[in-house]
């Protein structure tokens, strides 16, 4: 017969399982903040212009050079609202309107120097932010 | 005795009047033309001046004559490349087999015949068939040397008994500039159009003229004040984003030392 009562048993699995949960989340929060800020140096370089390699010389290398910049600013949107999201589970607090705002403004931002660049992310953006929605009310 | 010296006089002075003019003018040609280049896109170098998809639209065209050939001189640039196009209309049994048109380029807008030491040359072999060939020649002394590395584009066609002959020259292209004359942006270059019907350079030369081209500056790429203030709008949205982002590093590590704390 088992020298620890079952109940003990059952919050010590319990406690287990929760600190597994919150390594997880921690490590997510951290790999996800990570790839955001990869994303966040891609999406500065060629959305400020720093780097030109790809503008300017056709239909084609304007149509990679636009598609760079849309997924860079949209792989940091979605990074970043993991990351944050995590955190704030960390400390128990759930993610608000407020922040999502903020970060869906500042990914916008980003794109202010290129037409396209702005209304593709614009799309790209609004379908992120309806798929997290749609996924937390299922 | 009077009467001798004032016909002495005169006979000096009209063999001066006939004989001086002479030693300025053999080293020279004398342009005809001074036509200014437009900017427009780069058209497909390939005999054929397509009107439909309105390649030389915004050329500059001008119509000259060749000593008694009367051509259609068209001209454009963008920022890589000049373009020239010279057309004309000859009745089929005048076109010669071997003819060919050559763009003899000074070094500046100077006519002196020294100064003429590039020429871009478009050499039919057999116009029955449209068989052509673009030279890049070096000029010295009158001496027509091959280029080692040539330079620019050409492309020719007779159609029916219009031949169409196509140039494209680089502008400021200073990876192999040898025997080629530097073409610059803003600066006028004298151009000796010829018309020949034997490959033999310049004997074969039968027709020419000189024409006077000013290259377009490249336009000014003064930034407006809405691009500055889209540019100033986006380096506060990164600096604003880069600040968030080391806050929110700072945040995770400090949940992590508040995480082994409540552990402990």
């Amino acid at each position: 017969m088992s020298k620890i009562p079952k109940q003990q048993e059952k919050e010590l699995k319990s406690k287990e399982k929760y600190r597994t949960n919150e390594k997880f989340a921690y490590k997510s929060v951290i790999i996800s903040a990570i790839l955001g800020g990869i994303f966040y140096i891609i999406s500065l370089f060629f959305n400020t212009g720093f780097i030109t390699i790809f503008m300017n010389k056709g239909i084609f290398w304007n149509f990679i050079d636009i598609t760079i910049k849309v997924v860079a600013i949209m792989l940091f949107f979605l990074f970043m609202i993991t990351s944050v999201g995590n955190y704030k589970e960390l400390i128990g607090k759930p993610l608000n309107w407020k922040e999502l705002l903020l970060l869906f403004l500042l990914s916008i931002g980003q794109t202010i120097l290129n037409i396209w660049v702005f209304t593709f992310t614009l799309f790209g953006l609004a379908i992120i932010v309806i798929y997290l929605y749609i996924v937390q009310e299922f | 005795m009077k009467k001798l010296s004032f016909r002495v006089i005169i006979c000096v002075l009209i063999v001066n009047l006939t004989i001086i003019p002479f030693l300025f003018v053999l080293k020279g040609y004398g342009a005809t033309e001074e036509i200014d280049s437009k900017f427009g896109d780069s058209p497909k170098i390939d005999g054929y001046i397509d009107l439909f998809s309105g390649e030389w639209n915004k050329a500059t065209k001008e119509e000259f004559f060749l000593d008694d050939l009367p051509i259609k001189f068209w001209v454009m640039q963008n920022e890589e490349n000049l373009y020239i196009s010279v057309q004309f209309d000859l009745v089929l049994e005048y076109h010669n087999t071997t003819e060919f048109i050559g763009l003899i380029i000074s070094n500046s807008s100077s006519e002196d015949k020294d100064e003429f030491i590039d020429a871009k040359i478009l050499q039919f072999s057999n116009i029955s068939v449209n068989d052509f060939d673009y030279f890049d020649y070096y000029i010295n002394s009158s001496i027509f040397s091959i280029d080692t590395e040539i330079n620019g584009d050409g492309a020719a066609n007779l159609d029916g008994t219009t031949s169409t002959y196509e140039f494209s020259i680089p502008i400021k292209n200073t990876l192999d500039n040898e025997g080629d004359v530097l073409l610059d942006y803003g600066n006028t270059y004298a151009f000796n159009i010829t018309y020949g019907d034997i490959p033999i350079y310049p004997n074969g030369i039968k027709k020419s003229t000189i024409v006077l081209i000013n290259l377009k500056s490249l336009p000014s790429s003064l930034p407006t004040l809405t691009n500055i203030i889209l540019f100033a709008f986006c380096t506060v949205v990164f600096s604003v984003l880069g600040i968030l982002y080391v806050f929110y590093i700072y945040k995770i590590f400090k949940l992590k030392a508040n995480i082994k704390r409540v552990k402990r």
